[in-house]
């Protein structure tokens, strides 16, 4: 049956790497109207090729068209749809907190509990780096907001498929 | 040994069998411009204006099937090919496109005459290059002729900076790293094959739709074999017109917005259709919730972007639309569907193509008269407007590749340039291009490229003062109210002159035949004015965005609605 449902996927792509490569993708989403919540690409295990995640609102048969017009473009080995079960992902986040001093333990607290990682602390702020998946970090955000928080820099997702414990290849 | 990449890129040419290329010099490929002089085997037409290079190239691949070749200087050179390029792209034509570009060393500084053809082309070509190392432009040029007439064919751009042309290497195209990204279709799925022959042996009211990809694939002896096992009417999409005789008594001939109103009404009415190499187009379906309601669709096709994207089928066959049939045959059965092809031929004598004999010139009778004359057997290019649809309509192609029209991207000022192309390449062959006065007006400059080689092409010029297609939906979508669509149009007699070009003319009905007959007899290039009608309109018509059912017809046909003879 189809899914008419609108959903947010991620999709991750095996890349040859060429000039115009992530031109290509990029204008692909943009002239064919599909949404690109975000992309992310960077060196792989395969020397000339690189791996990028993207993160996609569509229904079934546009997330359909989207692998398929992707798979066509000559510089894209591969593309699948990763299903969030069976797969791992991370966001790195950087929050800075502009925290007044009387609340700094509580904030500290906070990030401490939720595993995050304070990497820079002045007078006036606490900032902080956490890596989990993206509602983990949507969570403490939630949990900074009382304090103040002065920026926030997401990279987006990255995802890997998760291996299979009899994984043969 | 080493080669300098121009050396590297005329032998690319002649190792593909390119035997001409069109083009037009300037300061970055002078290079190559120089080397040419050296390669005698490979013919090189000066165009003057570049985007014609491009349909030249498009006409020469659509009435071959080998790739086309044009070649254009940086800058404006390369963004005039681009309309070009863009119609050879929404047809799947196989071209290579060959652009200069600004030294490396200045490339992103604005140099005098850069342009990003890369980037503007990225949405336009099936792939495109920069190149900029010489020790990749054998493996690049090599890639480039594969991509473009492998799989589901399309342009493909080499940007060459002007001293990669310079530049030496002893490296040859097995440099290349492996192409994983790109793999062409394996043989379709025995599953999908065998659902497809269960659909067709329980349909009773079977109708095929055969389009371009049967031509690309060369598919059309075996689609041909399956119309007559299975007793099937074949329609056509209008860039499948040549796919199957239209004098066939299985043909039903084009479908879509113009198409004969029996082919939509048998494809309404069907309980099956299979839609062979062809893309759903919205110009065929009209609103594709209206789009054969009663039928299940099959759809054969060698990229599976294509599947699902328009309409849905129930079922499908990827892959390579030869192998695809070829596969299929055996599984299907001989078949008679009497009451059906009893209930399309009726439909066909009750709502025929109209043409009135009212004393009036009108366009119909001049491609009527043209298709007469040369029995259907020219090669026939358009421009884009009413006369490509009554060229569609009144032209019974016989064979594949007699058909060179813009489908997809509709471009006006393609039909002359393309029956250049086409003739180069067929020399045997008697070309035809059947313009708009609207069309040839954006083009005409070639005039002098067919002079320079006296290329015996017919022009067939629709003179109706007005740019026809448009004026028709004015009067019938806006009331009549005509905004900029009347159009002066020179003195062809004296343009024809001025180019030395043999000039014929038609002004009334009775004139047609001896015009025709006239221009047929002049050796070498003519130009034919036909002072037409102007306001006959293109019938049958579905209005945009309406239902395939809700076909208007010729007001002229006395018959009533279709609507009418479905109940
Ligand atoms: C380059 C380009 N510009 C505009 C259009 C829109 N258009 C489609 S048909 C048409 C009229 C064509 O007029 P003409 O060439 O005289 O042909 P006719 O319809 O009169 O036969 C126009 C303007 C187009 N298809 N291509
Ligand atoms: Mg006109």
């Amino acid at each position: 049956m189809r899914d008419r449902q609108i959903k947010e996927h991620t999709i991750i792509a095996l890349l040859q790497n060429e000039a115009g490569t992530l031109n290509r993708l990029v204008s692909l989403f943009r002239r064919r109207g599909f949404s690109l919540a975000s992309l992310n690409a960077g060196d792989c295990e395969q020397p000339g090729y690189s791996r990028c995640t993207m993160v996609v609102t569509a229904d079934d048969r546009e997330l359909r068209q989207i692998l398929q017009q992707l798979d066509k473009l000559i510089d894209v080995v591969e593309v699948e749809d990763l299903p969030r079960a069976r797969s791992i992902q991370r966001e790195l986040a950087l929050i800075r907190v502009d925290v007044a001093s009387g609340q700094r333990s509580e904030v500290l607290e906070i990030v401490g509990v939720l595993g995050g990682k304070v990497v820079h602390l002045t007078q006036r702020s606490i900032t902080v780096e956490f890596t989990d998946e993206p509602h983990k970090i949507e969570q403490l955000i939630h949990m900074l907001e009382p304090y103040g928080i002065g920026e926030i820099v997401r990279t987006g997702l990255v995802a890997m498929k998760a291996d299979t414990p009899s994984a043969a290849n | 040994m080493t080669r300098s990449g121009s050396q590297i890129v005329m032998e690319a040419l002649v190792r593909h069998g390119v035997d001409t290329i069109f083009g037009y010099p300037g300061g970055v490929v002078l290079p190559l411009y120089d080397e040419m002089l050296h390669w005698p085997t490979v013919r090189h037409v000066l165009v003057r204006h570049e985007q014609c290079a491009a349909h030249m190239a498009d006409g020469y691949a659509r009435a071959t099937g080998k790739v086309g070749v044009c070649l254009a200087t940086s800058g404006p050179g390369a963004t005039n090919l681009v309309t070009g390029i863009a119609t050879a792209m929404m047809d799947s034509i196989p071209m290579v496109a060959i652009t200069g570009q600004v030294a490396t060393a200045v490339i992103g500084k604005d140099a005098f005459q850069e342009t990003d053809i890369q980037g503007i082309t990225i949405p336009i070509t099936k792939h495109n290059y920069l190149v900029t190392d010489v020790a990749d432009l054998p493996w690049v040029l090599e890639e480039a002729f594969f991509l473009a007439n492998t799989g589901r064919k399309g342009p493909v751009l080499v940007d060459i900076p002007k001293d990669v042309f310079i530049a030496e290497t002893s490296a040859d195209a097995s440099q290349a790293s492996p192409r994983r990204g790109y793999r062409l279709p394996g043989p379709p799925s025995e599953e999908q094959v065998r659902e497809a022959a269960r659909l067709i042996a329980e349909a009773e009211r079977p109708v095929i739709i055969s389009g371009a990809g049967v031509l690309h694939g060369e598919a059309w002896e075996e689609l041909a074999e399956l119309a007559r096992r299975a007793d099937i009417p074949v329609a056509n999409s209008l860039l499948g017109l040549g796919t199957f005789p239209r004098d066939d008594e299985l043909s039903l001939g084009m479908l879509g917005m113009h198409g004969e109103a029996a082919a939509t009404m048998a494809v309404q009415n069907a309980d099956l259709v299979l839609g062979i190499g062809i893309r759903f187009d919205d110009r065929l379906t009209g609103k594709t919730s209206g789009f054969a309601p009663k039928a299940k669709i099959v759809h054969f096709d060698i990229d599976p972007a294509e599947v699902g994207k328009t309409v849905t089928p129930v079922s499908f066959v990827i892959g390579d639309v030869k192998q695809s049939l070829a596969a299929l045959l055996p599984l299907v059965q001989p078949k008679r569907h009497d009451a059906w092809r009893a209930q399309v031929r009726e439909w066909q004598r009750r709502y025929p193509l109209v043409v009135p004999e009212d004393g009036r010139l009108l366009a119909r009778h001049v491609i009527r008269a043209l298709n007469e004359h040369t029995q259907g057997q020219a090669i026939v290019s358009t421009d884009v407007g009413q006369h490509q649809m009554w060229a569609a309509q009144f032209y019974r192609f016989r064979e594949p590749r007699q058909w060179l029209s813009s489908g997809g991207l509709g471009t006006m000022g393609y039909g002359m340039p393309a029956a250049v192309g086409a003739k180069f390449a067929r020399p045997d062959r008697e070309v035809w291009a059947i313009v708009g006065d609207g069309g040839f007006q954006m083009t005409l400059q070639e005039l002098q490229t067919i002079r320079d080689h006296d290329v015996d092409v017919k022009i067939c010029l629709i003179n109706n003062g007005y740019l026809g297609m448009v004026r028709q939906w004015q009067e019938l979508f806006y009331d009549n109210r005509y905004s900029h669509v009347a159009m002066g149009n020179p003195n062809y007699a004296k343009l024809a002159d001025a180019y030395g070009i043999a000039f014929v003319q038609c002004t009334n009905r009775d004139q047609v035949d001896e015009t025709l007959e006239r221009a047929r007899s002049i050796r070498g290039p003519v130009l034919a004015e036909f002072v037409v009608e102007m306001e006959e309109n293109v019938y049958p018509m579905v209005g945009p965005g309406a239902s395939n059912d809700a076909v208007i017809m010729d007001p002229d046909l006395e018959s009533g609605s279709p609507l009418e003879a479905r109940r």
